[in-house]
């Protein structure tokens, strides 16, 4: 279950990456590809109306 | 004199050529390999060698993978020991294999908690691999899969389904526990499908499950002995009830999916791969980097004092980029010379199916420009890890 998702820049770039938190705790960083089953889990958590937090 | 023709079946099996035509004569369709010369095993990790996450995870109730590399344990109903077994004994002992992947409840849950749950071990697998099957078209190839099985009760018309994940279709085969506590060789044959091609890609298009328990939600309808339009209903229709019991175990090893029809007796041998090939076809979906002892991770440079930028190679091109994980912020050092520094922080960027960039932060001591490695702080259990699972 996601818990939040947010940006990752790097040098004021986004890098192609998000950092999961998962309700557990666990965090992940998941890439911006679409055959990753992970930001396929982060697209469709979009879908239900959840926002991903932009880079701190 | 001249050769006229060459018993090739005999090269691809290793026995030795004898004249075609003559006594003793063997095909390719005799020794199995009529459809994919050479290839390697359709499925991965079959004889369950490879267990790159652990070899024993507990309370497990979860849809996840656990122990052994490519096998998804997807547990909703009650609560399982999941073990990498190694095997001493028993008939797939003798016949080569020395581990299974094991399910013990240790939690039951007498009535699935909700229709919708269910227990089944899984493969999935991406059409890259499965195009042999000619699906979808008027060529299409029948499918045998074989497997050894064994559980602490009897029990009959267990299900295994062949999932099409692209254009939501499904088939059923069923097999029977006869002797509790006894491995048991189970071959069983699916029909070719004309209908429906699999995508010619790494997504996932076949999930092989076997439905161990579930909800009513899986149960009703019928076992569908010919390629259907998915119903949840035909999935599970005689529960084998797994969780119902603290008893209860089930255990499987030496599977194989074959092209082409087959018998117990016509089945081709299980083809063991080198530990080595096994272990890179499951880093294409899956890697960790375990490490004691101060050992490189990734190499860099320093950017500023307190930052370095290195670079994590995966030691196979993955299926997709992967996501990646790590223990601990602080269970790294940067090195640079002679001098260690503690990590405060760090992070993946930019990945891709090869590589990925590992940032550390350190509170200070670096110099900017300088090259660096990634190490781990001799401590236990640090890792790093990618998943580009199914």
């Amino acid at each position: 279950m996601i818990k939040t998702v947010k940006k990752l820049n790097i040098d004021g770039a986004f890098s192609n990456s998000y950092l999961l938190t998962l309700s557990n705790g666990k965090t992940l960083y998941v890439p911006k590809a679409e055959d990753n089953t992970d930001y396929q889990n982060i697209l469709a958590w979009v879908a239900e109306g959840n926002t991903i937090a932009e880079a701190d | 004199m001249a050769l006229s023709k060459i018993d090739v079946a005999n090269m691809v099996t290793g026995a030795t050529p004898v004249a075609n035509g003559g006594t003793g004569q063997t095909t390719f369709a005799a020794a199995g390999l009529a459809k994919r010369p050479n290839a390697k095993p359709i499925i991965i990790n079959g004889d369950m060698a490879v267990a790159q996450r652990a070899t024993s995870v507990t309370s497990h109730n979860a849809v996840s993978y656990t122990t052994v590399d490519r096998f998804k344990t997807v547990c909703e109903t009650g609560t399982y020991t999941v073990i990498q077994e190694s095997l001493t004994s028993g008939a797939a002992y003798l016949a080569g294999f020395k581990n299974a992947l094991r399910l013990d409840t240790t939690t039951a849950e007498a009535t699935a908690g909700s229709a919708g749950e269910q227990t089944t071990i899984e493969q999935r697998i991406e059409g890259f691999n499965l195009q042999a099957f000619k699906k979808g078209t008027s060529s299409a190839e029948k499918y045998t899969l074989a497997f050894w099985v064994k559980a602490s009760k009897t029990g009959s018309n267990l299900q295994v389904n062949l999932r099409d994940v692209d254009n939501t279709r499904q088939i059923g085969g069923t097999y029977s526990i006869s002797s509790a506590d006894t491995w048991e060789h189970k071959v069983i044959n699916f029909a070719a499908d004309t209908t429906g091609a699999f995508d010619d890609n790494n997504a996932n298009s076949l999930t092989i499950e076997w439905f161990l328990d579930g909800g009513g939600n899986y149960s009703g309808g019928a076992v569908p002995t010919a390629w259907e339009a998915s119903s949840n209903a035909d999935r599970n229709v005689t529960n084998f009830d797994l969780a119902g019991n603290t008893a209860n175990d089930w255990a499987i090893t030496g599977v194989q999916l074959e092209v082409g029809e087959f018998s117990s007796t016509t089945i081709p041998p299980f083809q063991f791969e080198d530990f080595g090939d096994n272990l890179a076809r499951c880093q294409r979906y899956y890697f960790r980097n375990n490490a004691v002892d101060n050992i490189p991770f990734a190499a860099g440079v320093c950017n500023g004092t307190t930052n370095a930028r290195t670079v994590l190679y995966y030691p196979q091109t993955m299926r997709a980029a992967p996501s990646l994980d790590k223990s601990g912020a602080g269970h790294f050092k940067v090195q640079i010379g002679g001098s260690v520094h503690d990590t405060t922080n760090t992070a993946f960027y930019y990945p891709n199916n090869d590589q990925a960039l590992l940032y550390v932060d350190v509170s200070s001591g670096l110099t900017d420009g300088k090259g660096c490695l990634v190490i781990d702080d001799g401590g236990g259990s640090r890792y790093l890890e990618g998943s580009a699972e199914l």
